[in-house]
Formats: structure tokens, sequence, C-alpha cells
């Protein structure tokens, strides 16, 4: 068993006995090998069902506002992306420093393709850190996987997305994992004023895709996760990464969810942004 | 009767002839039921990801035209062309006889769904080889077995058993004859990974759960109410009804839903009666197991195993059933 596992386990049992929190964010095996899923521990005789490996794919973050006025304080087990994520929802007010306790977990990836392009594998915020600070990783280029699509013709791309959108289900679940889709009600959803349309077509579905890129683009932290839950194995971070890599060009190094007080590039006006584009 | 493997393009090309042949292949990387082009069907490995069901049950469908104006005209749209259904698995095929039950069978007739089946000719294909989160026979399946086929191609080996089940089937099976012969098949071998506690006695329990909340936390805690586990399902079958207009004319239009979604349960005056997702998911598990059983005498999931296959947070109805199953016999 990892240290980090054995001394989560201690923590969370000792969290729960003193009354500190009234429970635990993690995860925990699921039937079967190789597969976890989040869990909540509330009892401190559950503490030994949380794990930590490899197979500890989900983000915790997000579960935090399916929770938004908890009785007690929630602790949550967070890695390096799960930091950022809490960073992105408190930035955005979506959450409350005071309801929130920060187990931080170093992690040198987990079994997910994006850990490879991860420039965060320490926790950025956290009331205590588990085992030892993992080696932060330089050797790769985040918007690689973005330059191959520019490179691309425009008739290339444009029939890249349409082949994508025609492929997508909208079953909502990149937006209902993203912690940067924190709104109380989703355009999508407001039915009565018929913003998004219903009908399930290439159409409606770039209608979705593209509103969700703009919305979420430059306040993306990068974790992945709208493609790791993609059913239909839509590149979703390659539109969130053209955004972010335009804001990186516009207005020099930009990365999100790195404090707890960021203003989105978008969302702010500076009178000497660049104006390129005029 | 049997059917030579090597012979099976032949019989596509026969079922395609004047009409829309499906079979599971690949588009744009993703296994799901496909016009046929001329190759040789996937019919091996894991079953499709999306389920047949868009063939009868399209994710949209177009209900009328409509002009408005100092006279209102309506049109009806009609759109059922003939078509074969080729290769669904025995699960798949149970799965259109839940939509049968809910569409045609009992009560309303959807013509829609009516129509579109009634110009369906359907061929099941023996399961080749149980997926990691397969359970059919958990669910009172074989997968060696599609009585609800039109025809049915059993067996494993280098040869096909050939059974018509119905009318419509054995018309067919005289285009076949050339190609026929006679002979035995061996039973197919394949059988299910999982095996979940399920049984009628299990499903008339369940109900008895409703209001273990703290049970009911437990399972659905980590749900993201998403609409994954409702759209790769091959027998979730709700709808919307809504319409598209640009000027004075438009189309209405029925398409899926999911009652996984927060808007599924929103009433007139904003008051929503499965708020959150507690509410929500055990909707879910209970119509799959319970609910749907009581009007119609069988369950709703066939155990193809496509939603634990898909689910972001990885929750598992087969261990949803093995747990229900601990709680309801203690």
């Amino acid at each position: 068993m990892s240290d980090i596992q054995s001394a989560l386990h201690k923590r969370a049992r000792a969290l729960l006995e003193n009354g500190d929190v009234e429970y635990v964010i993690g995860w925990e095996n699921a039937r079967g090998e190789n597969k976890t899923r989040p869990a909540f521990i509330r009892r401190a005789e559950d503490a030994e069902r949380l794990v930590w490996n490899r197979w500890c794919v989900n983000s915790t973050a997000k579960y935090l506002l399916h929770d938004r006025w908890p009785k007690g304080k929630i602790a949550i087990c967070a890695r390096g992306c799960d930091t950022r994520a809490i960073n992105r929802m408190l930035s955005d007010g979506q959450v409350k420093r005071e309801n929130i306790y920060i187990l931080g977990i170093p992690c040198a990836g987990v079994e997910n393709q994006i850990c490879r392009r991860c420039a965060h594998r320490n926790p950025l915020v956290y009331d205590e850190l588990l085992g030892e600070p993992a080696e932060e990783k330089t050797d790769f280029d985040r918007f690689e996987k973005v330059k191959e699509m520019q490179a691309m013709t425009l008739e290339q791309r444009r029939q890249m997305w349409e082949d994508e959108f025609t492929k997508c289900i909208r079953c909502y679940a990149c937006r209902n994992v993203c912690p940067a889709c924190n709104c109380r009600e989703c355009y999508a959803d407001q039915y009565r004023t018929g913003w998004q349309g219903k009908q399930f077509n290439a159409v409606e579905n770039r209608v979705y895709g593209l509103t969700r890129a703009y919305h979420v683009g430059d306040r993306c932290i990068e974790c992945g996760e709208c493609e790791r839950v993609c059913p239909m194995d839509l590149p979703i971070m390659l539109q969130t990464g053209r955004m972010l890599m335009e804001c990186n060009e516009l207005f020099g190094q930009y990365e999100c969810g790195l404090s707890d007080d960021e203003t989105p590039a978008l969302g702010t006006y500076n009178l000497n942004d660049a104006d390129s584009f005029g | 009767m049997r059917l030579k493997k090597e012979d099976l393009n032949k019989i596509l090309a026969l079922l395609a002839k004047n009409r829309e042949l499906f079979v599971p292949g690949q588009v744009r990387g993703i296994k799901q039921f496909k016009l046929w082009d001329g190759e040789t069907p996937e019919l091996d490995g894991e079953n499709t990801v999306l389920p047949p069901k868009d063939i009868l049950f399209p994710k949209t469908e177009k209900m009328y035209a409509y002009k408005t104006g100092t006279e209102t005209e309506i049109s009806e749209i009609v759109d059922a062309p003939e078509r074969v259904i080729f290769g669904i698995r025995a699960c798949d095929m149970h799965s259109i006889e839940c939509m049968d039950s809910v569409f045609i069978r009992e009560g309303y007739e959807d013509s829609f769904y009516a129509r579109r089946r009634a110009k369906s000719l359907i061929v099941a294909v023996a399961c080749p080889g149980a997926g990691v989160n397969c359970f059919c026979e958990s669910m009172g399946l074989d997968p060696d077995a599609a009585p609800g086929a039109d025809i049915f191609l059993s067996g494993g080996g280098e040869f096909y058993g050939v059974t018509a089940n119905t009318e419509k089937g054995e018309t067919e099976l005289k285009k076949w004859t050339q190609y026929l012969t006679d002979g035995d098949v061996p039973k197919g071998e394949a059988h299910c990974s999982l095996a979940p506690a399920m049984s009628p006695e299990l499903s008339e329990k369940l109900t008895g759960l409703f209001d273990d909340d703290e049970f009911w936390q437990e399972v659905t805690e980590p749900c993201l109410q998403c609409g994954t586990c409702s759209f790769v399902c091959p027998t979730c079958y709700c709808f919307d009804i809504n319409q598209s207009s640009v000027g004075d004319e438009g189309v209405a239009f029925r398409c899926w839903d999911s009652c996984m979604f927060s808007d599924y349960n929103q009433n007139a005056g904003g008051h929503n009666t499965r708020p959150t997702k507690k509410q929500r998911l055990r909707n879910r598990y209970l119509h799959k197991l319970a609910y749907f059983n009581e009007r119609h005498g069988m369950e709703l999931c066939v155990g193809c195993g496509r939603c634990i296959n898909k689910c972001p947070a990885h929750l598992d109805i087969a261990e949803f059933i093995d747990k229900a199953a601990e709680v309801c016999h203690d």
C-alpha cells in the first residue's frame, strides 16, 4: 500500500472521528480490477475504503458544487489538477474556502493520457500534504495537439469538426464534469428561453460545443476531464486548448487555476491589451 | 437449416436489395449500426457502443410541419423506409421487445414507432462473446437465442443455424434457399462476464427501498447527472416534444430525453419533482428493475453493460443489483 494511501486512511479517520469534517471526498475501488470511483466517506470506520493508486482518474473537485451549503466542512483529496479546479471555483465565487479542508496529494500521473502534459503534479493549495512532493515535468509542449490541428488546412479542420459534432450525442457529460462549468443554471438548460435547440443533429451539437468552448475557454484548468468522460471520444480539449493558446499569444503566459483570485482573460478590461484583431 | 459464414456477404446483398440495410461497423471511430457499404460487418468483439434503438426510435424525429398565418396549415411527416437491422445480439433484440411493449402493445399505439417497426426486418446473430460488463443471462436471456427476431442466426463455428421466428422471417428465408443446407450447428459458447443477483423476487422487493434515504445517498452520490447512461441504453425510451420555427413556418419534432436531466421533471410553475440526483438516479434504477416489470412483465434492463462501460463516474448497475439484493435480503 502506498505511503500516501496509508496517510490518507489515518488522516481521514482522524478528521471524521474528531468531527472536524462532515465527510471526505476521495476514491474507492469499484467492481473489477483497475477501476475506482469517487467516494464519499462519512464514518471514521469507513476511512479505509479510500484508495490512492493510478486508477484514481476521476476529478474530485466538481462534487463540491453538489453540496454548496454543507452542514460541516468537506475534506477533499486533491491532486494538482483538483486543486486547480478548486481555485477555479473559488475564483468564480462558487465555493467558500472555509467550507473545504484540502488533503493535498502529490501525483506523478494516473491512467489518463492528459497526465503526460501536466505541469502541476503537486497540489497548489492544501491544508495538509500527504506524502513527498512529486517531481514536476516540463519536457512537453502544452499545445502540441492544438498545433497539430492548426497545421491542418481550413477545409480539413472544417470537415474534422463537422464529423466530431455529428458524432456528439449531447449527453452533457463534458459540462457536468467540468469545474469551469459552474453556472447555477446552464444556458443549455434554459429551455423556455430556448438558446439551445433540442434537436440532436450536427448543427445543434455545434451550437452547444462552441458555446461551451467560448464560455470556459479562458477559465479551463486543463484537467482533461471533458475528454475522459466523452462517450463518443470527441477531442474537446482542442477547443479550450485553442482558446488558451490564443490567450497566451495575446496576453502573455496564461494558465488558469493557479490562485484563488483570478479574473479570466476575457473578463478583464485592460487598456494595454493587444488589439491586433481591430 | 444452416448457412456457411463465408456466404454471409451474399446474404447481405440479398437483404440490401431495395432496402436500407444496417449492420454493426465503425463510424468515425465509434462502433455502431451503419448502412451496409459492402464490407463484412463487425459482428465479433464487443457490442456496438451505441445501441440500435436509433433505427426504430430516432434521436430526433420530425412529426409534422406547420405554417401559421390567416390559416394554419399542418402537414404530416412520414419517414419510415423499408429497413433491415442485421447483426443485433440477444440483449439488443430484447431491448426492441421492451420498446414494442411501450410503443405498440400496452395501450396507446405510437404511430411513428409502429410504422418504422412494421417496415423493419430484424436478423439477430448469436453473441460471439461477452463484453467485460455484460450480464444478459442474469436478466433471463440466452446469448444464443433471440426469439423476438424475424430471423435468428445461431451457434458458433463455421456455420450459422438459421431459424425464422415470424412470418416475415419465413418469407425472407425463401430467398436464401440456394445458400442454406441441412445440418446441425453447435450451441454458441458465449457466456456473460458478470452475474449480478437479479431475480423476479428482487424486482418485487426493490420498491420497498424507495424511502431508504441513506441507501440512495450512498448509491447515487458519485453520479454527475449527465445523460450518458440513458443515451447509450438500448431500452431508455423517454422523449421530449418541441418545435423549431423560422418566421411563420416550422416543424414539431420529438427527441430523446433523459430522466437524469434537471429539466426532465420541471413542472409548470417551476416545481421540480425530482430535484436532486438522489431522486433521479433512484428513478432510473427502479424504472429499469422494478416499475417496468409491474406494467410490462419484464425488466427494462437487458444486461448489455453499455451504461457501465461509459459512465463517467464509474457507476455500475450490476453492482447496484448486488448491493440492493444484499439490503433486501437482510
